[in-house]
């Protein structure tokens, strides 16, 4: 059991590093946005480059999001007989969910996302407009990297279901949104 | 008999017009010559989702042709640039003519060669139009600073003499031409540019100079392609070239129907022609971006080679007869 | 086959509770394996990398951020509360307000997800703080953030633009009285029920001590910056200065400049916002990608064809034709997305359409009008899911299913109005239209 715990911590914080990196790159997008559209107005000077970075940001926001929602419980759910189960049925849901769709759909997409990064890497990649951002691959990079990442969040969602079901967690504190509205 | 099903991928939407008849009158072509032996099924732009993927999935077998255009896999392989149409290049005829009686499709071949794939032309819309303005240029200087839509290599040459290339969605170009968020979109010629509206909101309709004959590209996988017997390769071939040609009369003729149509619903756009010093600055900065691109490649030096060459010899006939002969028109009217 | 098999293997697999995205990506990958192998799944990259390079989709992260700034900092509470004491002792003057913000986000941008998710964190909390309806509530917001799809700019006019063949221009421009139609019908709608039903939608309590002149001043005084906000983003765009995507992020920093303004600026504040901001677009952007995984195998094993024949089949005459058609593209929205519906269905009927002389203009309105409808029903309604994203835990699934419910009958109504009656919306039945 032991071990579990400490699989389920670990996990818990390789998602919210990925949810830290997708907050900065939200609030640079932000700004970048932002940037964009004054030097365009107030000093008419366009940087085809700075507008690409726009995004590369937004993918990562994300992309990089998703394995963090996933740990945080953030993706909706239809709640019709969810929400008023017990612990031990919304951890198997979520145990078998798990194992079945998200681990093996991110491996799937994790496995050709790799080889779509590496075509990238081996072409040596860039933007085809004037002015562009070099070195494509690494923004498609992030898509095997989100799977990765997606895949442990997955496994994270196996190991936190598993110490529910020994009754050492439970779900109550969790729920879709968490009650952001 | 057996049956052989190429799958294509094009970069288009299901019913964008003259691209997406292209490929269709392809595959109608190689059916009926084939007598259903030769099976092609296209997937546009709706079914895979990826209108910039044609190179990777060819490649790579998903798809076992694409129907695109060569100048988009500038980022990827810079010297299949040149397949397309290069600013200040050859007309339709004359490159038809490079392509299929010059070094043009050997050339091509050994570009696409180390990708595994072949590449052949795939349908001319014609010389492309200058785009639409909204400010009138009449010197270099109004071209300073001015915000314009305009991608790949003739963004290059415009932001050399001072053009702002700038990115904008194809879903808010409308809005951004219209509310002067941009002073100049360039799209393609008039039968395709009506679709988006462009005549409405913008003053200047300016002649083109950059795009004199844009080729599409038909794309196949060599394992694909090696796989069909002799007689459909040739098959394919024949309807490939003959739907190319196809495209570039259908262009012609749908250009002329929409321009008569703009012309009568909007008498007020005004056509214009970049005046003999911007050309010129255009010129110079093409050459020297032509120079620079030789210099990095022996391969890209020589397709530039091989393209001014057989520019300046084609060009001489045409100076003296097609020229001649508008030129004559011209006199008339 | 496998296409019809696969909705309904989704459906009983969404009750379940496991996320909405992960389960349209897990039935996608059951039945793409089975149908077409683990090679079919080369093409989940280039579909990931269009929604990378959708630009436009940036609307999304920007409008949640300013959204959950505004809600952060009590200004979005201050917008509306205020504007629903405007309304005195009349009942529903939050919901007013709500639908009344909703149609001008609405004005700037096309994306149902950035509106729908905004208005949601805008506006959910401070009508259930007021004791509004749960159903109530959670159908004005789906249904005013749902607004952003027929008021232009629109996503769905862009494409069926595109589809058929219409410059964008003018499809804008016909679509801008329905959608105020539409605005106003909800609006008459609340009146109306809140006259029968009060307790759905309680009157603001009275801003005690002050006379009803001195309230209605004060709440003119506080609605002007949140107000300014928005008018800034919307002004933004009619002068150029920022294409609709890129408004939002004015929105964004506008949003930080009024939260510095109000001494409600910490960097802690942008953190946490930025935060929030992530985990809900993750949540949007999940079903997206579950959901294009999905179509890519729908299509790939023929579904799309098969619809097509199906369609095929229609009646060629032209009421008839075009009654089915409204009917065959309402009931394809329980399940399919509107991209989908657009590129698979519409060109079929275009030609169609086209040859029983209907003016092709109001086609494509009546289709968009039916597509909007399309994020409001459930299932599969995108809307509904994005506000039980952003909803606290006692908004459950079904309070949203039958909250939009109403809606849903307002829409139909000014669908088979504009059916029945073109020349009221400016519109002609028959072409005799001089665009192209
Ligand atoms: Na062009
Ligand atoms: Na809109």
């Amino acid at each position: 059991m032991r071990w579990i715990v400490k699989l389920d911590n670990g996990l818990a914080r390789i998602s919210r590093a990925c949810g830290w990196v997708a907050c900065v790159a939200m609030i640079l997008m932000l700004f970048n946005v932002f940037y964009d559209v004054i030097t365009r107005y107030i000093f008419n000077d366009v940087s085809i480059g700075m507008q690409e970075l726009e995004w590369h940001l937004y993918s990562m926001v994300f992309l990089l999001g998703i394995p963090y929602a996933l740990q945080t419980d953030g993706h909706v759910r239809v709640d019709v007989f969810y929400a008023s189960r017990s612990n031990a049925f919304k951890a198997w849901v979520n145990l078998i969910g798990a194992a079945a769709f998200v681990i093996p759909f991110a491996i799937l997409i994790g496995t050709y996302g790799y080889s779509f990064a590496v075509e990238s890497y081996n072409l040596n990649e860039s933007s085809g407009d004037p002015g562009g951002l070099p070195y494509r691959w690494i923004i498609k990079a992030v898509i095997p990297l989100s799977a990765l990442f997606i895949a442990t969040s997955g496994l994270g969602m196996v190991t936190y279901a598993l110490r529910v079901l020994k009754g050492e967690q439970s779900y109550d504190v969790e729920h879709s949104g968490g009650g952001l509205a | 008999e057996e049956t052989f099903t190429l799958r294509l991928a094009e970069t288009w939407g299901p019913n964008f017009p003259i691209f997406g008849d292209t490929t269709k009158s392809m595959a109608r072509m190689a059916e009926e010559m084939s007598n259903g032996r030769l099976q092609i099924r296209i997937d546009s732009s709706n079914r895979h989702k990826a209108p910039f993927g044609i190179f990777d999935m060819v490649k790579a077998g998903q798809y076992d042709m694409g129907h695109s255009a060569s100048y988009y896999w500038k980022g990827k392989v810079p010297n299949t640039l040149f397949f397309t149409s290069m600013p200040f290049g050859m007309t339709a005829q004359e490159q038809y003519a490079w392509f299929y009686y010059g070094d043009g499709m050997d050339l091509m071949q050994e570009v696409y060669e180390p990708h595994n794939m072949l590449s052949f032309p795939g349908g001319n819309t014609g010389i492309q139009m200058g785009g639409w303005f909204n400010k009138e240029i009449n010197s270099l200087d109004d071209l300073q600073g001015l915000k314009m839509r305009i991608p790949g290599f003739a963004g290059e040459v415009f932001a050399e003499v001072g053009v702002n290339p700038t990115n904008i969605a194809p879903g808010e170009l409308y809005t951004a031409l219209e509310r002067g968020t941009i002073d100049a979109v360039e799209w393609v010629g008039p039968a395709l540019d009506l679709r988006l509206g462009f005549q409405q909101i913008a003053d200047y309709y300016y002649t083109g100079w950059h795009e004199p004959a844009t080729e599409l590209q038909f794309l196949i996988n060599k394992d694909s392609w090696e796989k069909l017997p002799a007689d459909l390769q040739q098959i394919l071939q024949i309807a490939m070239r003959t739907a190319s040609y196809d495209m570039l009369i259908m262009s012609m003729h749908e250009n002329a129907n929409a321009w008569a149509s703009i012309q009568s619903d909007f008498p007020d756009l005004q056509v214009r022609t970049f005046p003999d010093d911007v050309i010129q600055a255009m010129y110079d900065a093409n050459s020297k971006l032509l120079q620079e691109a030789a210099e990095r490649d022996d391969l890209a030096r020589r397709i530039v080679d091989s393209q001014a060459e057989y520019l300046s010899n084609a060009r001489a006939y045409t100076n003296i007869s097609d020229r001649a002969y508008l030129n004559t028109m011209a006199e008339l009217e | 086959m496998i296409g019809i098999i696969m909705f309904g293997v989704c459906l009983l697999m969404l009750l379940w509770g496991f996320p909405v995205a992960f389960t349209f990506g897990g039935v996608a990958l059951v039945f793409g394996l089975i149908s077409q192998g683990p090679e079919l799944f080369a093409f989940m990259p280039f579909r990931i990398m269009s929604v990378m390079q959708n630009t436009v989709m940036m609307a999304i992260p920007l409008f949640i951020f300013m959204g959950v700034v505004l809600q952060r900092t009590k200004l979005a509470e201050q917008l509306l509360t205020s504007m629903g004491r405007l309304f005195g002792g009349l009942p529903g003057g939050l919901a007013i307000s709500t639908i009344l913000v909703g149609a001008l986000l609405a004005a700037s941008t096309g994306v149902v997800g950035a509106s729908v998710v905004a208005m949601g964190l805008i506006s959910l909390p401070v009508m259930l703080a007021h004791n509004y309806d749960k159903r109530l509530s959670c159908g004005t917001i789906c249904a005013s953030g749902t607004l952003g799809q027929i008021v232009p700019p629109s996503i769905i006019l862009i494409i069926l633009g595109d589809v058929l063949g219409l410059p964008v221009g003018d499809l804008f421009k016909a679509a801008v009285i329905p959608g105020l139609v539409l605005v106003g019908l909800y609006i008459v709608y609340i009146l109306v029920l809140t006259r029968f039903k009060p307790q759905t939608a309680p009157a603001m309590p009275d801003d005690s001590g002050l006379s009803r002149k001195q309230e209605i001043v004060s709440a003119l005084f506080a609605i002007i910056p949140p107000l300014a906000l928005i008018v800034i983003v919307l002004g933004s765009i009619f002068t150029g200065i920022a294409t609709p995507t890129e408004s939002s992020a004015l929105g964004g920093v506008g949003a930080l400049v009024l939260a510095i303004a109000y001494r409600q600026f910490s960097f802690k504040m942008i953190w946490e916002a930025a935060h929030d901001t992530v985990k809900v677009t993750a949540m949007v952007f999940a079903i997206l990608i579950g959901a294009t995984a999905f179509s890519m195998v729908f299509s790939y094993s023929g579904g799309d064809y098969l619809l097509e024949e199906w369609i095929m089949q229609l009646p060629g005459e032209k009421w008839g034709f075009l009654i089915l058609a409204m009917v065959v593209i309402l009931v394809l929205g329980f399940f399919i997305d509107f991209v989908e519906i657009s590129f698979i269905v519409v060109p079929i009927l275009a030609p169609i359409a086209e040859s029983l002389g209907i003016n092709m203009l109001w086609f494509a309105i009546l289709i968009a009008m039916n597509l909007q409808t399309s994020f409001l029903t459930p299932p599969f309604g995108f809307s509904l899911f994005y506000l039980k994203g952003v909803s606290p835990p006692s908004v459950t699934t079904m309070d949203i299913y039958k909250g939009v419910l109403p809606f849903i009958v307002l829409q139909a109504l000014v669908l088979l109005a504009i059916f029945i009656f073109p020349e009221w919306f400016g519109m002609s039945a028959s072409s005799g239209y001089s665009g192209y």
